[in-house]
Formats: C-alpha cells, structure tokens, sequence
C-alpha cells in the first residue's frame, strides 16, 4: 500500500543542509498497523506528515496504492488524500466554531457525499464513540479525550483506507490513552483499516504490529 | 459544505460582535456614501434624458466675439427657427422657447406667480410631455391660450375640471386653459409651471415683431430629423446670422440637450466642460469611499488571520482544497458586505431627505425597478468579492503544517501589505481634509470679499402690475420714504445680482475699430449710488440738480478697457449718439462673485424700470421695516405679491454650488475620515494581540504604561507621518486645478495642510491609544501565564 524509497527531507540553513530525514526506505501493506518510535527531533512527525501527503519530501520516491506521488498534480492529490487518508493529531485540531456533529460531518462535505448517507454515518460514529449525548456541543466544552475521540471519529467517518496518528495519547491520561488504543485495534483488526501512529511509548506501541525506530532521520530497525 | 459554512460563518459574526460591528459599520458606511452620491450622479446624469426624442434634441448656442474673447450664449434671433426649418435640411422641428420667469396667474380668488413661459406648438412634438388632459394637437394654436402643469392646475382649480375655464394673465389677458399636462421632473433645463402661446408673446413684446437678426431675445430648439444631419446642420446654421444681418457677428451653433445641463462651460466658442467635472469627481469620491470601506475588510479580515490560520490547516488536513477555502472565505465576505447593504439602506432612508434638502434635488430610491435591484445585488457581490479577495487568497495559503506545528503564520509580508492599505487610506483621507479645509477657504474668502456695495438691509421688490406706471411708482417711493423705516429707494434695470441687457455700439475716440466691446447696459432712477453704498472713483450721481438725459456713468471695468485715466467729462457715443460720462462706479459683483466685473454703462430714467431697489434705515427694526413695506406695496399694487426679496439672499444663492461642494466633501470626508479610523483601529487591534507578550514583558521589567503608549502609537505615526506626504503634493495639485476657473480665489496656505496634518495625527493616535491604552494597563501575568 505504502512504498517509501530513499526518502530525504532537509531544510537549507544558511547554505547548510540540515538533513531531517536520511534514505528513509520502508513499505507499508494495507491492514498493518505500525507505530514510528525514535527520540525527540528524529523526524517522526516528519514521515508521518510526508506519508499523509501534508509535507512533500525533497528527494526519494513515494507510491501510495501504486499512485507515484511526487509526480501527481495537487487535484488528484487531494482527491487521493480526501478518499483514503484520516488524519489524528496530538492537539485534537478539532475546528472551535463547529459542533461535535459538525466536526465530524466536515470530512464528509468535502468529499461530497450525500445527505442522507452523511447523517446516518454521523450517527453511527457518535453511537460507536459514545458521543452521541455531546454531539452538540463545541470543542471547548469537552476532556482531552473527549476531544480526541472526536478527532478520532472525524478520521474515520470518511472510511479511509489509512489513519496517521501522530502521538494520539500525548496528551491524555494513561486511562483514556488505553481506550484509544483499544479503538485502533479494533478498527485495525475488525475492519482492516491500516493505522501508523508515532508514539513514544512503549505501551502504545505493543498495540501495532510492527514498530519503525527512527533515529536521526535513520530507520534503525 | 455550503451550508455548514453559511451557519459557521453567522456563528463566528454572532461571536465575534466587537469586530463584527466594526467591519459591517465600516463597509455600511461606505457603501451608503457610495450609493448616495452615485443617485445624485445618476440623478445629474439623467438631465434632460428623459425625453424619448432627446438624442436629436438641440439647443442653440450664438458664438459673439467680443472685448477679444467669444461668448457663448443660450440666445438667438426671434427670427431664427423658422428660416432655419425653412432653409436647412433634416430639421424636423424648430421653436422659440423665452427664458421661464415668474408671472402672475389668476383664477377667481386662486392667484399664484409662478415660472412661465412661452413657445411654438411644435415644442409638444420635440419633447413628449405626457398630457393628462385637453387635445394635444392643438395646443398653443390660439394665441389666448395657456397649458397648465398638474401642480398649477390643480392649485387654481382644486377638484374642478380646468379644460376651457378663462384665467387671467398677469392681470390683462385672458388665457383659455387648453391643456393639463405632467409635472415636468426636476432634471429637465426646460421647466414651467404654465406654457403660452408665442403669438401671445408678440402681442405683449411689440417690439420683438420688428425685432430683427441682432436682437438675441430667445432660446431656440431644433429637433432633426436624426443625427446623420447633424454636421451638415450645424454648418448650414453657422452663418445664417450673417446672411441675414451683415453687422451681425452671431455665429450660431447646436449644442446637444443631453448636454445643455452638464457642459455649461464654453471657451473660444466651444464646449470644454462644466458641470460634468463635478459630477466626475463625485463619481471618483463614491469608489473612492468603497474603496477604502473595502481595504477595511480586507484589514480587519487578514488580522484576524492568527485565529482563522488553525482553522485552514485543520480544514485542509481534513481534505479542504484552497479552492474551497477561498469560497468559503469570499461567501463570508459577501455575507458581510450584504448584511452591510441592508445597514446602508437604513441609513440611506434616514439620510435621503437631509441630502435632498441639502443639494435641493430629489433624490429617492425606486425599489420596483429591476435595474436598482440588479445594480444593488451588483454593488452588494463586488464590494463582497473587492474585500474578500486579498482574505480568502491569503489566509488560504496557509501551509497546514505550519500552522497545526503552532508556528506564528502571520508573516511580515502580510502586516506590510496591511501597513500599505492603512497609508492608502489615510492618503485619500488627508487629500479630502485638505481640499475641504481650501473648499471653505475659498467660500469664505468670496462671502467676506467686498461686493462693492451694502448687500445688508437692501431689499429689492420687482416693479410689476400699476407700479408701471411712472405715477404710480413715484406714489411708492414718496410713501416709503415717508414711512419712516425706509432710507433711500431707487431703480434699477434689472435684478442688481443678476445679467440683464449688455450689447455692443460704445464708441470712443481712440477705439480700435475692428474690436467689438460687449457692454452691460443699465439704466437707473436718482439715487441710485446713495442707496446701494457703492462708490464713485470719480464724478458724480444723477441728481435732480442737472439734466442727466445725455449723461452716464461707467464702470472702472469699461473707463479700463477704453484706456481713460480720466474719464469724468469725457464724450463718447453710444448707437451714434453721443452721451457725456459724469461719473465712474467702482467694479461691483455684477453676477458671479468668482468673476472679474464685465464693463458696464449706466443711463438714468425716470420712467418705469425692473425693480426698486429699498434701503432699509439704519434706525428701523428689521422685522417691523419689512411688514410697513409690504403694506404699502400691497396698497399700491393690490393685485400682484409683493415678493420682496433681500440682496443678501440673492448672494447668498450664488454661493450655493460652492457651499454644495463644500457641504459634500465636509460630510463624505468625514465618512472616508470615519472608516479609515475603522481600518487603523483593527490594525491596532491586531498589532496590540501580536505584541502582548512582548508588552508584558516589558512592563515585568519596569515599563510605565505610558513608555508602552509610546512604542505602541510610534508605529502607527509613522504610517500617518508617510500618508501625509504622499497627500499633501496629490492634495495641493487637486484643490489648484479646483481653484483655477475662479478669477477671485484664496491663495493655497499652509493651513490646510496643517489642519490636515493634525487633524490625521491626532485621530490616529486617538484610535490607537484608546485599543493600545488596554493592552498597557492590563496585568502582565495575565498574558504569560498562557504561554
Ligand atoms: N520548518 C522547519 N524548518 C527547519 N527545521 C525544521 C522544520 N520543521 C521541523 N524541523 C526540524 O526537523 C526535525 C524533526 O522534527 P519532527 O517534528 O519530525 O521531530 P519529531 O521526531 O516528531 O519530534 P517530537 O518527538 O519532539 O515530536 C527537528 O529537529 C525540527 O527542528
Ligand atoms: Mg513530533
């Protein structure tokens, strides 16, 4: 599904190329769920950005479901990323201005489905996230957690083929961090979404099947 | 998406109340002002279009070359419509129309002065007045004969039926009512309340039966047949003055109607303008006020980008394309500038009846006209996507990464464009404040210029009615000086602030006989120098101690132009006449205040004359004077109103255009002032959130609130400090070209541009301090406790 060869990604400082990622070559198949690990400044973030298409890299070859991304134009990008990407940030990122419902409608919009089919998948992530008594309220009235499992509904009311987390729990409590993690499994296993999270622990990480170390822009293992 | 956007979007104004009201106040503001003044440019625009036929419609135009200049004047022969439909191919219609002016109508007890004039049935084929009563086909056949309009007919008439009832003309003739027809509008040049026949005229007017080809005493019309005669017309009627009357040197030409009310100004015999470089400048000053209401929003909108960026990046990881964002922004625009349109609107209703009163039009709003609503959607989408563009494309540039990483998305190119905007807007502001400041410089410098005689408790009454009658009118003058409260009286030949007669035929030794002079000609009884206060350089007034019949007086204008150091003695011939000068009447504002004074010779009468000119005593209470010298006018004159007016009023009139421009740009400036204060303020609002922590943490280190008043306002000065001098060389070329078509203008001071300088400063640092002064005070912890 995914197919990273020679990724680099650097930033020029004052003529100074400032390597961020180093020959990152990896692949991805659909149903796996990998966590990225690594100390702080590694670049995990990074891959994650570049692999979820918000980032591009500056040299190296990126397939996504046999698509050679660094070559596609920015419509069929976005329609790619639209159909088969949901994205689960450490800061939530819901939008402040909508409600529950709403936030999770969004992805939906913009990818143009129906009506009728919208409210009904609304319906069904509130139901399966336990939200449904909050669906009207505003980001700012719910927990961390709630928070999140609202991130977590938006990412995955679109049906993509692939969420990226990028450190899902850092900011919950070890309690709802497992509940959230419990939630990618089952998705990973009931319904064969594949799932990269970066995480720095190991706990989390036990939950994915296979684990990418990163270090100084480095696959190590 | 449409729709969630729509709700968030009315969400985020309901939210947001503070920046809301500022920006839709700013862009209602704007956008009234520029709705306003764009209806008065309609409104002038519109002069005279009315009529279906006015595309072939012409006035004609007489070019005179005269004192070394041509003249050019609305006035021909008497004789000339009808050689001229005769002679010259592809007129369809040619008519004699006399210049409107009050005159007495009676019905019964129903008596009413009002504008009337006279013309040819055909002028019923040239313009399609709609007729409301009578059979239009004969109208004005019959030279006792008179068609009414509705107002008129209605005042004298109330509820009966006017068709075939007998009027009195000013209290001679009897006139048959033959026809009722519309109020003409208030944008037509050719305006009357009743119209008569011109075989009545001729019957009143003896004299212009004889009247040959060099008495100007009418305006013509032509109507063609269509424009493709126009060249051949116009040549062919250039010289049928001179083909008739080999002394004259009229050269008549035709002057569009569409144009007769907008291009009033002719040089060298040719339109060059008028009227329409005003309006032009209104239409300039309306985009002008939506232009600066727009880079308002557009302001307002980009500063609060630091709110909005997280919502883009988040939009655009959840699968937003820019495009959508950019139609999500540019519907919050228009969203705005319609909710902004609605405001307008309540303050145009408010404003509308303040402005009609205020420029004496009748400006209103036709909200059944499909074009009004299509004009308004119009204005309403391209205010909406003029502000919302800079926004929308630049806040949907974001890069989501940048923004979810927390990275400041607001980099200096945006708050420079933004700095850009605010110079932009206080230039267009200073420029106003500064040609307003010279506008009412100049309008005070005409009222507080010397007219050249006493304007103050002179008050002129129209001779009219038995005060013809030479009797009569000595009757008048011995009660009012009898009376007590009356000074002097005297007559005059015409209204002293208006034109009156003026011709050619001054000769005096030593004249260059091929120059033509045009000389006003005025005529006056004893008196006449005692009564107005004007002064003699040199000589005398007529008095009853000599025989003044062969005797004059000039103008300096006129001894000036004749070359005479000492005129008082001389003698120079008038028609071939020789008439003696005895005195010499310093220049006097004859008509236009802003002109030099045209040459002028007097003559004394004793018979009847125009108007009586009354000087109300020094001694005598205002109020009680006048009610004693209407008394006795009414006594005298029973059947006509005595329609006494003040020579001060009269004045007052001229300046009205003037005082017009003045009023507009004081008010208009005063908005574009307004909203760039608007603009300022949300910049402030913007660097103030920007500069909090930096702010608090100097005040940790011991900054007073003043030393952050300080750094806050510096900015911003310096933004005024460059507006200001962009502006002042754009302002001073401005209000120079302005001021150049006046003979007597005030020089361009320094004030201006300091009122200017000052007054932009001192509301800018108001605006700023007021948000700034917030910031300053506030408890520093408050703000790095967030971080
Ligand atoms: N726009 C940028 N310009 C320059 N350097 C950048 C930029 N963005 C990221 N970096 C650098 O790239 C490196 C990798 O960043 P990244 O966010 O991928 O790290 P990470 O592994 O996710 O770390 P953490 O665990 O702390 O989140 C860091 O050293 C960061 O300083
Ligand atoms: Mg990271």
């Amino acid at each position: 599904m995914i197919k990273l060869e020679n990724i680099e990604k650097y930033y020029a400082n004052k003529g100074l190329k400032n390597y961020i990622l180093r020959h990152v070559t990896t692949t991805i198949n659909a149903g796996e769920f990998v966590s990225i690990m690594g100390p702080s400044g590694a670049g995990k973030s990074t891959l994650l950005n570049i692999i979820g298409m918000l980032e591009e890299p500056t040299y190296g070859l990126y397939e996504f479901m046999g698509e050679n991304i660094t070559q596609l134009n920015e419509r069929k990008r976005i329609e790619l990323y639209r159909n088969h990407i949901g994205f689960v940030f450490q800061a939530y990122h819901l939008i402040d201005e909508m409600t529950v419902a709403e936030n999770i409608e969004a992805p939906l919009l913009y990818k143009k489905v129906g009506s009728a089919e919208r409210k009904s998948r609304v319906a069904d992530m509130l139901d399966r996230f336990n939200i449904v008594g909050k669906k009207d309220l505003f980001p700012n009235q719910l927990s961390g957690g709630q928070q999140q499992l609202v991130g977590i509904a938006r990412a995955v009311v679109a049906q993509p083929a692939i969420i990226l987390a990028d450190e899902p729990t850092g900011n919950l409590q070890s309690a709802q961090a497992l509940q959230i993690m419990e939630l990618f499994q089952t998705l990973n296993k009931t319904e064969n979404m594949t799932i990269i999270q970066v995480t720095h622990s190991e706990a989390n990480a036990a939950y994915g099947s296979r684990i990418l170390n990163l270090q100084d822009g480095l696959i190590i293992k | 998406m449409f729709k969630l956007n729509f709700r968030i979007a009315l969400r985020n104004l309901w939210k947001n109340k503070g920046f809301t009201l500022i920006n839709v106040g700013g862009l209602a503001i704007g956008l009234a002002s520029c709705m306003l003044l764009l209806l008065y440019v309609a409104y002038e625009w519109g002069y005279d279009k009315q009529y279906s036929n006015y595309k072939t419609t012409y006035m004609v135009y007489n070019n005179q070359a005269a004192n070394g200049k041509i003249f050019s004047f609305a006035a021909t022969p008497g004789l000339m419509a009808e050689t001229a439909k005769d002679e010259i191919p592809g007129i369809k219609e040619a008519v004699r129309f006399d210049y409107p002016s009050d005159r007495l109508l009676t019905y019964k007890r129903n008596s009413f002065k009002k504008s009337s004039s006279f013309s040819d049935p055909a002028i019923f084929k040239i313009f399609d007045f709609k007729v409301l009563k009578g059979n239009q086909s004969t109208f004005l056949k019959n030279p006792n004969a008179v068609v009414l309009t509705e107002t008129l007919a209605k005042a004298l008439f109330g509820n009966e039926d006017p068709i075939n009832k007998v009027v009195k003309f000013d209290n001679q003739e009897e006139l048959i009512v033959e026809g009722v027809i519309e109020d003409l509008p208030k944008n037509s040049s050719i305006r009357f309340d009743f119209l008569m026949p011109w075989s009545l005229y001729g019957k009143i007017n003896p004299w212009s039966l004889q009247a040959g080809w060099n008495s100007n005493f009418c305006m013509t019309l032509i109507q063609l047949q269509d424009n493709s005669f126009f060249e051949q017309a116009n040549s062919k009627l250039h010289g049928i003055i001179k083909a008739n009357n080999k002394d004259s040197n009229g050269e008549p030409f035709l002057h569009p109607l569409a144009k007769y009310h907008l291009y009033n100004t002719f040089e060298g015999g040719k339109s060059v303008g008028g009227r329409i470089e005003q309006l032009q400048i209104l239409f300039l000053l309306a985009f002008c006020i939506l232009l600066i209401a727009c880079v308002n929003f557009m302001n307002l909108s980009t500063a609060r980008s630091e709110k909005r960026g997280k919502e883009v990046g988040v939009r655009k990881a959840i699968g937003s394309s820019r495009a959508d964002l950019i139609g999500q922004f540019m519907m919050e625009s228009i969203l705005l500038s319609l909710l902004s349109m609605l405001l307008a609107f309540a303050l145009i209703e408010v404003c509308l009846p303040y402005f009609n009163n205020l420029l004496g039009v009748e400006l209103a709003i036709n909200y059944t006209q499909w074009q009004f609503w299509t004009m308004l959607v119009g204005l309403a989408v391209l205010t909406g996507l003029l502000a919302g563009s800079y926004p929308a494309f630049y806040l949907s540039s974001f890069d989501p990464i940048k923004v979810l990483k927390g990275f400041s998305v607001a980099g200096g190119s945006s708050l420079s464009v933004r700095k850009f905007l605010v110079v932009f807007q206080f230039v267009f502001a200073t420029c106003l404040i500064i040609c307003t400041a010279v506008i009412y410089q100049q309008l005070n410098y005409i009222k507080n210029k010397s007219v050249g005689y006493s304007t103050k408790n002179l008050i002129e009454i129209p001779i009219q009615g038995v005060l013809n009658q030479p009797e009569k009118y000595a009757l008048l003058k011995d009660k009012l000086l009898k009376s007590g409260v009356v000074a002097d009286v005297t007559n005059f030949s015409a209204a002293i602030t208006q034109g009156g007669n003026n011709g050619y035929g001054i000769e005096w030794p030593g004249k260059d006989i091929k120059s033509n002079v045009l000389v006003n000609f005025r005529s006056t009884g004893y008196d006449f120098i005692k009564t107005t206060g004007m002064k003699l350089s040199a000589g005398r007034d007529f008095s009853m101690q000599h025989a003044d019949s062969a005797n004059v007086m000039i103008n300096q204008a006129l001894a000036k132009i004749m070359g005479m150091k000492h005129p008082v003695g001389s003698v120079i011939k008038w028609g071939g006449t020789p008439v003696t000068i005895i005195g010499v009447i310093e220049d006097y504002v004859e008509e236009s205040p802003y002109k030099y004074s045209s040459p002028m010779i007097v003559t004394h009468t004793d018979g009847s004359n125009a108007v009586a000119l009354v000087r109300v005593a020094a001694t005598a209470n205002l109020s009680t004077a006048v009610d004693v010298i209407d008394q006795i006018v009414k006594e005298i004159n029973p059947d006509y109103p005595v329609d006494r007016h003040f020579v001060d009023d009269s004045f007052a009139d001229k300046l009205k255009n003037e005082r017009l421009l003045g009023t507009l740009s004081n008010w208009f400036g005063g908005f574009a002032v307004f909203i760039s204060c608007l603009g300022l303020l949300g910049l402030a609002l913007y660097m103030a959130e920007q500069r909090k922590k930096e702010i608090s943490i100097r005040k940790v280190l011991g900054a007073s609130s003043a030393n952050i008043l300080v750094l806050l306002n510096k900015d911003f000065v310096k933004l005024v400090l460059i507006a200001n001098l962009i502006a002042f060389p754009l302002g001073y070329i401005i209000i120079n070209k302005w001021l150049s078509s006046y003979d007597f203008r005030v020089g361009i001071s320094i004030i201006p541009f300091a009122i200017a300088f000052l007054l932009s400063l001192f509301i800018a640092v108001l605006t700023v301090s007021v948000q700034s002064a917030k910031v300053a005070k506030a408890n520093p912890i408050d703000a790095l406790k967030y971080e």
